[in-house]
């Protein structure tokens, strides 16, 4: 399996060039008045990726590149990039 | 040129030049082969007919194929295990054996097992011999030695640098066009991509270009076949744009058209094998046919053999492949091999063809007719006779009980041709059957891949040719190029014949009398396997492949592929059109494991004093990318290398008393006097910005806002689930910039972690790595002090520079950042020196230490001294189940800050009083010496094991650190400490459950 992305900076590059920053959740939530129940689900949330077969936004970070961490939306399905 | 004895007089498409004769050994007899040949083709020249024995039966087994479809023909060559001597070049010298055989394959020891087959159906290896359990090692033995291929020779010498089949080499590629295939149709495509502008790979398996047309010399269109694949091969040498790679078998076609495959080395290449990887915007695929096998009766028989094979040994290596042939198939380019052959003197006793009569091409029959070959239509291969090499065969009709027996020394049989869809396959191209072609052709191509030639079931030379030129064009256009002879192109191939109608025989007439019939050759999987896997309810080609393991040996699916889903179908009652091949997998074609290896380059990073530490007798071992000095020998033995023992753990190879000795006085000379390491490799940054601390809030666990400037702030990061990821110092220089050390190991990945969980915020803060610009220099020791008094004027007394203080001082007019930590539990100026000063650094600071008797120390003294100072070292006393809090370091945790949304804060919450966590505690060994990752017990529970154990010089006794579930090893418990030997021996140490730091517990020395 080998697929390119499309570095905002660098423009199209091997995969092998990236690393995977897993799939965007948004900003990370205010951590004020959780319980520890609360905190525990957050976690897990942070933790465990969805597993949908359809396009999904992700972050990548360019690291034998530019070193920037960037967000694409790709279909795992085909390992390809798409409009999102 | 007159041919030498055995030879044949040497025709136009020859390859072989009898002028460099070849001297090799095979099984030590010494045989002679030419410059040309491969390994195959000068056996067979020297009357070797059975090359080796099958996987599980020990038939003797002959050359098939020429293009190593099969294992029958994997041999040991020059030491060297299952090496195709279809594929490999004879080389002067070469040592040659066969395999799978106990001597001779003339007279396998092992031959008595093929009459008891009954003892191994199909899928036997799963079913039997395994009751009782018990006794399955011992028949699993037996059978792994009677079975399989070639042998590795652990002993044999490393050659090359160490790699144990030469150089290997690696390359990636660029291309507009890839194309896979240089027969008519590979080269036609990338002259048409070529002439478009294109940039162009051409990739070709055998050593020179030109595909089926390299050995046929049928007149067509005024001139021989054979001179119109030399004339393109002579056109593409000539195109600029094309880059062609022979002896360059596909590996397999990947995601967005990257092709990969390696090139095997001649002479002149510095490299054996090498690995290389093609990204092309299109992919045409040119990869032609093989024959589909024909399975009857002993079909495996040395003697039998691809129409291709015979006539490519007489052709292309002037070996006469037979004296008296017989002649099974099923299509037009099987009769034309078989009316050459006859031309090249082999007696031709009969030629069969499964296809009903009429079907067949009117030239070929009137040349055997004009000949006196008796030609049978509707005939096919029954049986083959004879016990180690073909003496007849029996033929039957296809319709009707006529049958004969026919006496013969070669028997050539095909069911036809099939497509090499194996690059399409892996490409991601659907397949399905096609009942015109009778072959599995794509349904659907993944886009930007092309076919082209005889792979769609083109026969016709010139079809073939412009099948090419079409894809070509096409691809120039796909990837955006003007194609204008696309028009032309076009045309032409909807003028010229289109692809002929194939024959769906797979089993020749009276299969099933008992005798074995091979479906695969390579794991000897039979029709009647293949009949009991239908029946066991195995009958889809998937399962049935797992099941009787068809199309698993090296020939994959070539061989099997077609075959098997064929039958299946049939003995399903399915429509032939129901037919599914089975998954085709890369490699297409196996590369040594070596090449895939790669030439296993050791890329290491060397600190700025490298040079000074291997002089001063440093044995190195690598940690993370760099060289690091283990510890510094003295005796000349201990040369400086990298060695990747473990001292102290009692785990050390070479040289590991005296590297215990010298390991002690290094750990000695820092607690007793001063010592000097080099800790470059450390991380360094400078963070700057009106966010900047934001960000350090964000990532660190402490309250950052308190740093002030002059003082080292001691704090950790921590991932999302709290489990500690590194820790080190943070200085605040002035209100907006700070500096902060991480662990040698987690400085490459620190900018990517600030930026990864600041990505949502927009902060401004520049992040700067300073770890290559800075060397770290860490004096340790009582007398530390005293010796850095000494090379600086600056103020460095207990009362201007106390502990966790952070200066600027200047050293000899070098200003080095210099930080009070403690890491080692003793005096310690850790001085940040720029890298091009850090040599002369040390020397000042050698020389202003020689009275006191200052001397280096390695990363092993670090180990032992930070150990017995219970200082954690994330990775040896931390691991992925264990957080912060966890190992006894919640005090560096700003719990009342959820404003930063510091990273591992929630889960630090939401796990700290969850019960049965993993708790890292000191203990004291009562006497003797565990070794580290020894176990933990409770009564007969493993409750936790140990991390870190070593015997302190300074303390006498052996201390340590261990991860323990909670509650079981409370301070002042007595604890067991096990380790399980290898035989069932088990010994056991008592410990006390004491807290670190085992060392100085009040702190009185580095604050000294």
């Amino acid at each position: 399996m080998t697929f390119r992305l499309t570095c905002p900076v660098c423009g199209k590059r091997d995969i092998y060039e990236f690393t995977f920053g897993g799939q965007e959740r948004g900003p990370r939530p205010d951590q004020e008045g959780l319980s520890a129940e609360e905190h525990f689900r957050w976690v897990q949330f942070r933790m465990i990726p969805g597993a949908g077969a359809g396009p999904q936004h992700e972050w990548w970070y360019h690291g034998q590149g530019c070193g920037v961490w960037f967000r694409t939306t790709r279909d795992p399905m085909t390992n390809r990039e798409v409009d999102g | 040129m007159t041919a030498p004895t055995g030879r044949l007089t040497p025709g136009p498409t020859c390859r072989v030049d009898f002028s460099r004769p070849l001297a090799f050994r095979f099984l030590g007899r010494p045989m002679t082969g030419f410059a040309g040949d491969t390994v195959a083709s000068a056996l067979y020249a020297n009357g070797v007919r059975i090359f080796g024995r099958s996987l599980k039966y020990h038939r003797p087994r002959g050359l098939y194929s020429m293009e190593g479809e099969s294992s029958n023909t994997l041999m040991e060559i020059d030491g060297v295990p299952n090496e195709c001597a279809e594929t490999t070049e004879l080389r002067d010298g070469m040592s040659v054996r066969a395999q799978n055989v106990r001597g001779d394959p003339r007279t396998d020891r092992f031959a008595f097992i093929d009459a008891f087959d009954r003892l191994m159906p199909a899928g036997f290896y799963y079913r039997m011999f395994h009751r009782p359990y018990g006794m399955w090692p011992f028949f699993q033995n037996g059978l792994r030695r009677m079975a399989g291929t070639g042998v590795l020779d652990p002993r044999r010498e490393l050659e090359g640098g160490g790699q144990a089949n030469g150089v290997q080499a690696e390359r990636y590629l660029n291309a507009d066009v890839a194309v896979i295939g240089g027969g008519p149709a590979g080269m036609a495509a990338a002259l048409a991509a070529a002439e478009s502008g294109m940039r162009v790979c051409l990739f070709e398996r055998r050593g020179w270009l030109g595909g089926h047309l390299a050995w046929r010399i049928r007149e067509y269109e005024g001139g021989q076949l054979h001179r119109r694949g030399k004339e393109m091969a002579a056109d593409l040498q000539a195109a600029e744009l094309v880059n062609v790679f022979t002896k360059s078998p596909v590996t397999g076609v990947w995601g967005e058209n990257l092709v990969t495959g390696y090139t095997v080395g001649g002479e002149d290449d510095p490299f054996r094998e090498c690995h290389w990887e093609c990204r092309a915007k299109v992919v045409v695929v040119a990869s032609g046919c093989m024959e589909r096998p024909l399975v009857f009766d002993h079909n495996d028989r040395p003697g039998v053999m691809q129409a291709g094979t015979a006539l490519r040994l007489a052709r292309t290596y002037a070996v006469m492949p037979g004296k008296a042939a017989v002649v099974s198939v099923a299509d037009d380019l099987s009769l034309e091999a078989a009316v050459d052959l006859a031309d090249l003197g082999v007696e031709l006793r009969a030629v069969a063809d499964a296809r009903e009569p009429g079907r067949q091409d009117p030239a070929s029959v009137a040349a055997l007719e004009e000949r006196g070959i008796p030609f049978l239509p509707g005939w096919a291969v029954s049986r083959a006779i004879g016990r180690k090499r073909v003496s007849g065969c029996e033929l039957r009709a296809l319709s009707g009980a006529e049958s004969r027996r026919l006496r013969c020394d070669l028997l050539v049989a095909n069911a036809g041709w099939q497509p090499r869809i194996g690059a399409l396959a892996t490409a991601g191209a659907r397949l399905a059957y096609c009942s015109h072609t009778h072959t599995f052709q794509p349904a659907e191509l993944p886009d930007g891949v092309f076919t082209a030639g005889s792979l769609t079931g083109l026969r016709d030379p010139r079809s073939i040719e412009a099948s090419g030129r079409l894809a070509g064009y096409r691809a120039a256009e796909w990837c955006g190029g003007e194609a204008p002879g696309l028009a032309s192109a076009l045309r032409e191939c909807e003028s010229r014949p289109g692809p002929e109608p194939g024959c769906d025989i797979c089993h020749g007439p009276a299969i099933g009398r008992g005798a074995k019939a091979f479906v695969d050759l390579d794991e000897d999987g039979t029709w009647k396997d293949v009949v009991e896997s239908a029946a066991q309810g195995f009958d889809v080609p998937e399962l049935a492949k797992r099941f009787g393991g068809f199309g698993l040996g090296p020939g994959q699916y070539r061989v099997t592929g077609q075959n098997l889903a064929m039958i299946m179908a049939d003995l399903r009652g399915d429509p032939i059109e129901a037919a599914m091949p089975t998954t085709v997998r890369p490699p297409l074609v196996p590369p040594s494991l070596a090449t895939l290896a790669g030439p296993g380059h050791d890329v290491n990073k060397r600190t700025p004093l490298h040079g000074e530490l291997a002089a001063r007798g440093a044995v190195f071992r690598r940690a993370g990318p760099w060289l690091r000095a283990r510890y510094f020998g003295a005796d000349p033995r201990l040369a400086p290398g990298v060695d990747r023992g473990t001292v102290g753990g009692r785990r050390s190879g070479r040289g590991s008393a005296e590297a215990d000795r010298e390991l002690r006085e290094e750990i000695l000379n820092v607690r007793h006097n001063v010592g000097l390491l080099d800790s470059s490799p450390l991380g360094k940054f400078r963070i700057f910005g009106p966010d900047a601390l934001k960000a350090l809030q964000r990532v660190y666990i402490s309250d950052i806002s308190k740093t002030r400037p002059g003082r080292c702030k001691y704090s950790a990061m921590c991932n999302d689930m709290a489990h500690v990821l590194d820790d080190g110092a943070i200085i605040q220089d002035s209100e907006r910039k700070y500096y902060f050390t991480t662990s040698s190991g987690r400085a490459g990945s620190t900018v990517e972690w600030f930026r990864y969980h600041t990505r949502h915020d927009g902060w401004d803060y520049h992040l700067v790595s300073l770890t290559d610009a800075f060397g770290s220099i860490n004096l340790a020791g009582p007398n530390a002090r005293r010796v850095l008094e000494r090379v600086t004027d600056d103020d460095v007394s207990n009362e201007a520079f106390p502990y966790m203080g952070c200066r600027r001082i200047t050293v000899a007019g070098v200003e080095v950042r210099c930080l009070r930590l403690g890491f080692v539990g003793e005096l310690s100026f850790e001085l940040h020196v720029p890298s091009s000063y850090c040599q002369f650094v040390w020397d000042l600071l050698m020389d202003a230490g020689a009275d006191f008797g200052i001397r280096p120390f390695g990363l092993e003294a670090q180990y032992c001294l930070r150990a017995e100072k219970g200082h954690i070292i994330v990775g040896a006393e931390s691991e992925a189940r264990v957080t912060l809090t966890d190992l006894g370091m919640g005090w560096l945790w700003d719990r009342e800050d959820t404003a930063s949304k510091k990273v591992g804060a929630p889960a630090l919450r939401a796990c700290e009083k969850q019960p049965g966590r993993m708790k890292l505690v000191g203990f004291r060994v009562e006497e003797g010496s565990p070794r580290d990752g020894a176990l933990v017990v409770d009564g007969g529970e493993i409750v936790g094991y140990v991390c870190t154990t070593r015997r302190s010089e300074v303390l006498g006794w052996q201390y340590g650190m261990a991860l323990v579930r909670e509650g079981h090893a409370v301070r002042g418990d007595r604890i067991r400490i096990r380790e399980d030997g290898g035989r069932g021996g088990r010994t056991t140490w008592s410990a006390t459950v004491v807290d670190p730091p085992f060392y100085d517990p009040a702190g009185e020395r580095l604050r000294a």
